[in-house]
């Protein structure tokens, strides 16, 4: 049994596999993980106009049980963990553990007013980087040499126009790592070989 | 304007759901090794990838979107459930996975197991190599990891399936 053999073998299971969902089957779901997605934001909503309607509020809790991990404040998945704090700062924290989708992490940081471009075995910079970027992202450790970190706090108010965050995270062999940098939107490169040291105007989480 | 934009949405989603709802499956499958269990999870990522089409449709490749999505939301569940539910043998998954999709169409239990036995990162470069057609440098980027290592990977695991299948079929002639 050569290569190609084993290759068509593999291959041919695969088409004995067929899935007999129709597409409006999955836009309907499509559209219930979307009211999903709206649904902490309404409990909330309904906890504050009660007041002291504490009561009102968990019984509510109970019944969604099943919705995601998310309030007004906090985004959680498997991935990462993104805190809002009522001075307008974020902290995201990555699960080095878990392999990482770009488009969720890039939707929960928009919602929280943070430009980014999130990108799986790709890394961008810019070249000279925006100045002001330590003033945008804060960790605990010196900027000068702050090594992989845990989590990261984001200041989108500090982000000078015309420039968003870089997130490129790669697996490796002991886990995912995620380097984040400010970049220029109009002016920035891109290497798909992942990064074996902080950047110098930016940060490693991992 | 708003129905134009919504419709061209669902068309492309569309197309792209038709494309590769058979290989997303099936990659899980080889994952998860339960046909209703690989099922729902492919239809919930698919739901997802739907409901966030504008940046899953930029993503270099969809299909391993939704295939990851799925694994993560497995392992996801499987953390939820395991002081509940204890995982079955890989062997015994292959099993079970063959036997459930054999009124349609039977899968066969030596390749079948031999693809969950994998260690995971060869199996995550078959899935995206052979199962969703990625190119080298796609899977490459896709996984984090170099082409090199895509293609070692990807050798060692051809090798180790076809060490573990030629015994089984020799076995099956000489019977």
């Amino acid at each position: 049994m050569n290569d190609d053999e084993v290759i068509t073998a593999v291959r041919e299971q695969r088409d004995k596999v067929h899935s007999h969902t129709s597409v409006d089957q999955i836009i309907s779901r499509g559209r219930t993980v979307r009211a999903r997605r709206r649904i902490p934001g309404a409990v909330t909503a309904l906890a504050v106009a009660a007041a002291a309607g504490t009561a009102l509020a968990l019984g509510l809790t109970g019944v969604l049980g099943a919705a995601p991990a998310r309030s007004t404040d906090t985004i959680r998945t498997m991935a990462f963990t993104l805190v809002k704090h009522a001075n307008g700062t974020a902290t995201l924290t990555i699960n080095r553990n878990v392999l990482l989708e770009p488009g969720t992490l890039q939707s929960a940081l928009a919602r929280d007013g943070i430009r980014a471009m999130v990108t799986v075995g790709r890394f961008c910079s810019s070249d000279p980087a925006p100045a002001g970027w330590t003033k945008v992202m804060s960790f605990p450790g010196s900027p000068a040499d702050p090594g992989p970190v845990r989590a990261v706090v984001i200041n989108p108010a500090a982000m000078p126009a015309g420039t968003e965050l870089s997130f490129g995270n790669f697996q490796l062999a002991n886990g995912a790592q995620t380097s984040v940098a400010l970049i220029d939107t109009r002016s920035y490169t891109c290497t798909s070989t992942a990064p074996t040291a902080p950047p110098p105007d930016g940060v490693m989480i991992g | 304007m708003r129905y134009v934009h919504v419709g061209t949405r669902q068309l492309d989603f569309a197309e792209f759901y038709r494309e590769s709802k058979d290989a997303c499956l099936f990659a899980v499958l080889v994952n998860v090794g339960d046909r209703d269990v690989a099922q729902d999870l492919v239809d919930e990522a698919f739901a997802r990838a739907w409901a966030s089409w504008r940046s899953v449709s930029r993503h270099p490749a969809p299909a391993a979107w939704v295939v990851r999505a799925a694994l993560n939301a497995s392992i996801s569940r499987w953390r939820r459930r395991r002081r509940e539910v204890s995982l079955p043998e890989p062997g015994r998954i292959a099993d079970r996975a063959a036997g459930q999709e054999a009124a349609a169409s039977p899968l066969d239990p030596q390749i079948m197991a031999a693809l969950t036995r994998l260690p995971a990162r060869q199996r995550q470069v078959v899935t995206m190599r052979l199962l969703l057609d990625l190119d080298t440098s796609r899977t490459a980027e896709v996984l984090g990891i170099s082409p090199s290592a895509v293609k070692a990977h990807l050798a060692r695991a051809i090798a180790t399936l076809r060490s573990g299948l030629i015994p089984e079929r020799q076995q099956e002639k000489s019977s």
